[in-house]
Parts: structure tokens; C-alpha cells; sequence
């Protein structure tokens, strides 16, 4: 593999609100034309590093670099460098969604014999075009989110940085809108920075950060993080238990029976597929499960990534 | 100058869309020209409609400029102003975008009274002077929502604004000769006058209005259109100049105000962003 670019140095970053800290001395790096994903619960301090990657925090302490400049001390220079759809809504209510779209291309200087023409695009990929000249005070609480994510697609930035892009969205637009970042992603390489607690989402990124209570507890690619921290597990119903516990516990194999099946942790398939095929005459169920990002973050911090309540 | 038509535009837009302000906006001229038109007529004016329209006109701009530029507030906590200040845009271009705007409402609603004005007595002899008296609400308008800006850049929420607004707004015209002739002032008073832009505005306005900036500044102070403060004689070329530090003074510092801000200060909104 070639040498990436790190278009996002951040090193012993902290941020501190009044006495509590809610990022605490993270260092990460980010690939230039890769998908970032912070993985997290709420609360983790997702929002505040993105905020502060933007320019419009301050920090407490350490360096955060986009491409080259000082977020704190060259903000022009990283402005012209990013594009952000933030977690808050920053639409301009009073206005309409056209006039709104239309104020993001004069502040990002979009050639304006392009303007229409990227308005329009954009609007189909959200489903809004029937709707643009509606005042956005008037918007249901998804339409906003739509045409906020709309928006923040129009230009093309060296640096994208979405902060649950997704949540809240149908599944229809959910994946529009994926489909047109990874487009983004690979055909003007694009780098996307993004925050998310869904899987799947986590899942189709090149390195993903578990963040929780302001700390990387984990930063690598999924395949990894899932190797590493995760067991494939076989769910296997048989009508003869009893063998398929000798064999299991012969070879050292760690189970559970749980109600019908026995669940078992799958860490070598060969010994696996042996002891099956000795008693397949029993088996009238096998299922593998390969582990999930959730399950990462549960065997790292003991909880599911999910837990708490929406902010 | 893309940015700062566009911004323009967009606050013209806000203003007029809200129809309850609109008309209040329109509305409360009237109330002074009928609260105020009495104390006027005394004898060491020689024309004493046009003296007090020209009061009231610019005292009019000074405190649409200033309750326009309120809308800062709101495009803060609405959280636009984020949008506006994450992207490249320069610092200075946001201001002026947002003060140009509040000056235009704000000569708009001068130019009212100054038509009305004409039905209830106002005389000019030169058109010229129309498009001076035009030009000095375009200026004094600029340089009070600079003003107005900057509080608006400090306040973070529309009640302190408000309350701000409302004590300095207070004494800054009643102190200004807009309402009150100076000649009405105790002395401590006139002199808190002297130290208040406002009154070069009213005096530099009225001087205008009754086409007198060609006197000799001596002459013009029995009017209060001129002021001989210690040794120093101010004359219009003087309150010009006076008007013009003050606003550069305060585009330069909401300009920083914008540099400088830092959203992680401000009171989180919870809204209707989104629902997980
Ligand atoms: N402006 C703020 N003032 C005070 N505390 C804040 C502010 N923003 C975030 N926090 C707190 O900092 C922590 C991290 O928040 P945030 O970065 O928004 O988390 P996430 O985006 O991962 O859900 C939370 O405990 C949150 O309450
Ligand atoms: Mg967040």
C-alpha cells in the first residue's frame, strides 16, 4: 500500500468546557481521499472535535491540522479547505431552501453557471425539488435535516466533515446520500470525516476511531478492529447435545446453551467444520455470526454503543 | 462584493417578511412627530417644522439601524451564524453585509418621514439638497448599525440586546437635540451631549435640512447646528469627521467581534435540529 497523505493531523488534543473536559488528549490521523468514522456514544465528544476542526471552537490545548494549516491560527486557509454539515441545525429559517442553497454557493464561490445546475442535483438526491421554494421555518423536522445535508453536498471541499449525516433520514435517502459520498469520495477524492452510531455505516469506512468519554479507545480499520476485538460466534441446534459438548470441550472450545441452541466461539474454522461434520447427522440448524463494530466497542467498554439517551 | 450584495439582500429579505416589525418600524415615526412637535415651537428657531422633522428623521435612522442590526442576534442563536462564519468568507465582508442592510432599512424609513414631512410643512428650495439629506441618512445609518452590530456581536441573546439597547438608545437621543433643543439641557446634561455622537448627527442632519452648511460654522451655533465646546468650534466638516471615526471604530470592532468568536461559548440551543 502507497503512503497516504495524513490530510488531518490532530495531536494531544483537549477540549475543556468551563471545569469538564469533554475531550481528553486525543491524537488521531486521517488519510487524505479516505472515510473517517468517529464511533461513539452521545456524549463522547464527537461534535466538539468536529466543531473545533471547523474553526468555529476553541481549544483547550494540542495541535489540530487540516491539510497543512493551523486550525487555530490559519482559519481562512482551513475554511477554504472543508465543508461541514453540522449535527445542530445552521439553515437560515427565514429563507427558503433555494435562497438557502443559493447563499452556499456565494460563500463557497461555486462558478455561477454552475449554480442552478448543482441546486437542482443536489435537491433530486434529497427529494426536495418539488418543495424549493418553501420557507425552511415551515419544513418538517427530516426535511430540514435534508435540505441541511443538501446543502452541505453542493460544494466540493478537500475535506468533508458530517456529523450524523444520516440520523433521523428514511432508509431510501439514507442511502442516496451514501451512495453519493462514496461517489464523492472516490471520484474527487474527497476526504469525508464523519461522525455516526449507526454499524453499518461504521462498517464502509477506512479506519474508524472508537471514541467514549472524551478518549480514542480504539482506531483502526473495521476488518481490524473487528479481528482484534471481536470472536465469530456459531449458533448450532442439534438434537444431540451431549456429543457436540464432548467434542467442544475436547478440543478446549468455549460454549453456552442458550435455550435451543448452543452458541459457540468460533476460533479456529477447521476444528469447527470437524466436529460439525461428526455429528451432522443431529444438527437441524448452523448460523455464523461474524462480530460487529457493536460488539467491539462492547467487549472494549462493556456497553452497547447505543445506550443512553439522544442528543 | 458578491457576498456582501448577497448577504444584503438576504437581511432586506428577513425585514420585510416580518410583517409585525415592518409596521411598527413604519408606524413609529409618527408618534414622535406627534409626541414632539410642541416643544419646538419656541422663538430662537427660525423655522421650527423643518427643525423638528430633521430631528425626528434622523433620530428615526438612528434607531431603525440599531434595532435592525438586532437580527444578528438571531441569525446567532438560530444557528445560521454558524453556517455564515464556518465558511471562507472574510470577516469584514459579513459586517458590512450586515450593516449595509440595516442602513437601508433604515434610510427607507427617514425618507418616509422626509415625504410626509413635505405635507406638513417642510420647505427646501434646491433639489440638491435632497440628495444630500438622502446621502447623510445612508452615512449616519452605516455608522449607527455599526454600532448597533457590535452590541449585537456582545449581547449572545435577543433580551440583552434589548435591555442594552433600550439604555443606550434612551439618553443617546434625548440627549442628542433631536427631541430636546440643548438650550432646554442643564449644563451637566448638555455637556454628557457633547460627548455623544448622536448630537453631531442631529446637528450635522439639520444643517443639511435647512440648507445652512454653507453659513459660517459662528453663525450656526445659535441653532445648535454648530457647537463651541471649550475653544473648539464643531461645524458640519467637523461632525462628519466625528460620525466617520466612530463608525470605522465600530465596523473594525464587530469585524474582530466576528474573528473572534468562539461558538463553544455560546448557550447551546436545543431545537428542533433533529429527532433520533
Ligand atoms: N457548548 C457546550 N458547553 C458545555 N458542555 C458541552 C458543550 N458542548 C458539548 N458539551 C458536553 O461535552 C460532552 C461532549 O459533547 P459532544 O461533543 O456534543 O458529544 P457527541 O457529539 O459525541 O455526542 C457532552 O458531555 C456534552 O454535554
Ligand atoms: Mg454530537
Amino acid at each position: 500500500m502507497s503512503v497516504a497523505k495524513h490530510i488531518i493531523e490532530v495531536r494531544n488534543f483537549t477540549k475543556k468546557y468551563g471545569n469538564f473536559t469533554a475531550v481528553k488528549n486525543i491524537s488521531f490521523t486521517v488519510d487524505e481521499g479516505s472515510i473517517f468514522a468517529f464511533l461513539g456514544p452521545n456524549g463522547a465528544g464527537k461534535s466538539t472535535t468536529i466543531n473545533t476542526l471547523c474553526t468555529i471552537f476553541d481549544k483547550t490545548d494540542g495541535e489540530l491540522i487540516i491539510d497543512g494549516k493551523d486550525v487555530s491560527s490559519q482559519k481562512a486557509s482551513v475554511r477554504s479547505a472543508i465543508g461541514v454539515v453540522f449535527q445542530d441545525s445552521t439553515l437560515d429559517k427565514k429563507m427558503t431552501i433555494e435562497e438557502n442553497l443559493k447563499m452556499h454557493c456565494v460563500f463557497y464561490k461555486v462558478p455561477r453557471n454552475e449554480v442552478e445546475e448543482r441546486i437542482r442535483f443536489v435537491l433530486t438526491l434529497v427529494d426536495l425539488l418539488d418543495v424549493r421554494r418553501k420557507t425552511v421555518a415551515a419544513l418538517s423536522g427530516g426535511m430540514k435535516r435534508r435540505v441541511e445535508i443538501a446543502r452541505g453536498l453542493i460544494h466540493y471541499p478537500k475535506v468533508l466533515f458530517l456529523d450524523e449525516p444520516t440520523t433521523g433520514l428514511d432508509p431510501q435517502t439514507r442511502a442516496r446520500v451514501w451512495e453519493y459520498v462514496i461517489k464523492l469520495q472516490r471520484e474527487k477524492n474527497i476526504t469525508i470525516f464523519l461522525t455516526t452510531h449507526y454499524m453499518d455505516e461504521a462498517e464502509i469506512c477506512s479506519k474508524v476511531a472508537v471514541i467514549d468519554h472524551g478518549k480514542i479507545i480504539a482506531h483502526d480499520t473495521p476488518f481490524n478492529l473487528k479481528k482484534h476485538h471481536t470472536k465469530d460466534r456459531a449458533y448450532v441446534t442439534t438434537s444431540n447435545p451431549l456429543l457436540l459438548e464432548k467434542l467442544l470441550d475436547e478440543r478446549n472450545i468455549k460454549h453456552t446453551l442458550k435455550e435451543k441452541y448452543h452458541r459457540i466461539d468460533v476460533e479456529n474454522k477447521a476444528d469447527l467444520l470437524h466436529i460439525l461434520s461428526e455429528c451432522k447427522g443431529d444438527i437441524s440448524d448452523i448460523e455464523i455470526r461474524k462480530g460487529t463494530l457493536n460488539d467491539v466497542f462492547l467487549e472494549i467498554t462493556g456497553r452497547e454503543i447505543r445506550e443512553g439517551s439522544a442528543s | 462584493m458578491r457576498v456582501i450584495y448577497a448577504l444584503g439582500i438576504r437581511n432586506l429579505k428577513v425585514f420585510v417578511r416580518n410583517r409585525t416589525a415592518l409596521i411598527f418600524n413604519l408606524l413609529f415615526p409618527f408618534f414622535f412627530i406627534f409626541v414632539f412637535g410642541e416643544i419646538f415651537r419656541n422663538d430662537f428657531i427660525e423655522n421650527p417644522v423643518s427643525f423638528m422633522l430633521a430631528g425626528i428623521i434622523i433620530a428615526t435612522v438612528f434607531e431603525s439601524s440599531l434595532r435592525v442590526s438586532s437580527n444578528t442576534i438571531d441569525d446567532m442563536t438560530s444557528g445560521f451564524m454558524k453556517e455564515v462564519l464556518v465558511s471562507p468568507i472574510s470577516r469584514l465582508s459579513i459586517a458590512i453585509g450586515q450593516f449595509v442592510s440595516s442602513a437601508v432599512v433604515a434610510t427607507a424609513q427617514g425618507i418616509i418621514i422626509f415625504v410626509i414631512g413635505f405635507f406638513i410643512g417642510l420647505r427646501i428650495t434646491s433639489p440638491l439638497t435632497i440628495i444630500y439629506a438622502i446621502s447623510a441618512m445612508v452615512f449616519v445609518g452605516i455608522v449607527f448599525a455599526g454600532f448597533g452590530l457590535f452590541i449585537a456581536t456582545k449581547a449572545k441573546n435577543i433580551q440583552t440586546f434589548q435591555a442594552v439597547s433600550l439604555a443606550i438608545t434612551m439618553p443617546l437621543t434625548f440627549l442628542s437635540g433631536a427631541y430636546i433643543p440643548f438650550a432646554m439641557l442643564p449644563d451637566v446634561l448638555k455637556w454628557v451631549g457633547y460627548f455623544n455622537p448622536m448630537t453631531y448627527a442631529v446637528a450635522l442632519f439639520r444643517a443639511i435640512t435647512l440648507e445652512k452648511t454653507h453659513l459660517p460654522t459662528s453663525e450656526l451655533i445659535n441653532e445648535e447646528l454648530a457647537f463651541k465646546i471649550g475653544g473648539v468650534m464643531i461645524g458640519p466638516m467637523e461632525a462628519l469627521g466625528i460620525l466617520l471615526a466612530f463608525g470605522i471604530v465600530f465596523l473594525l470592532l464587530s469585524t474582530l467581534a466576528f474573528i473572534r468568536v468562539d461558538f463553544s461559548r455560546m448557550n447551546r440551543i436545543k431545537d428542533d435540529s433533529i429527532e433520533i
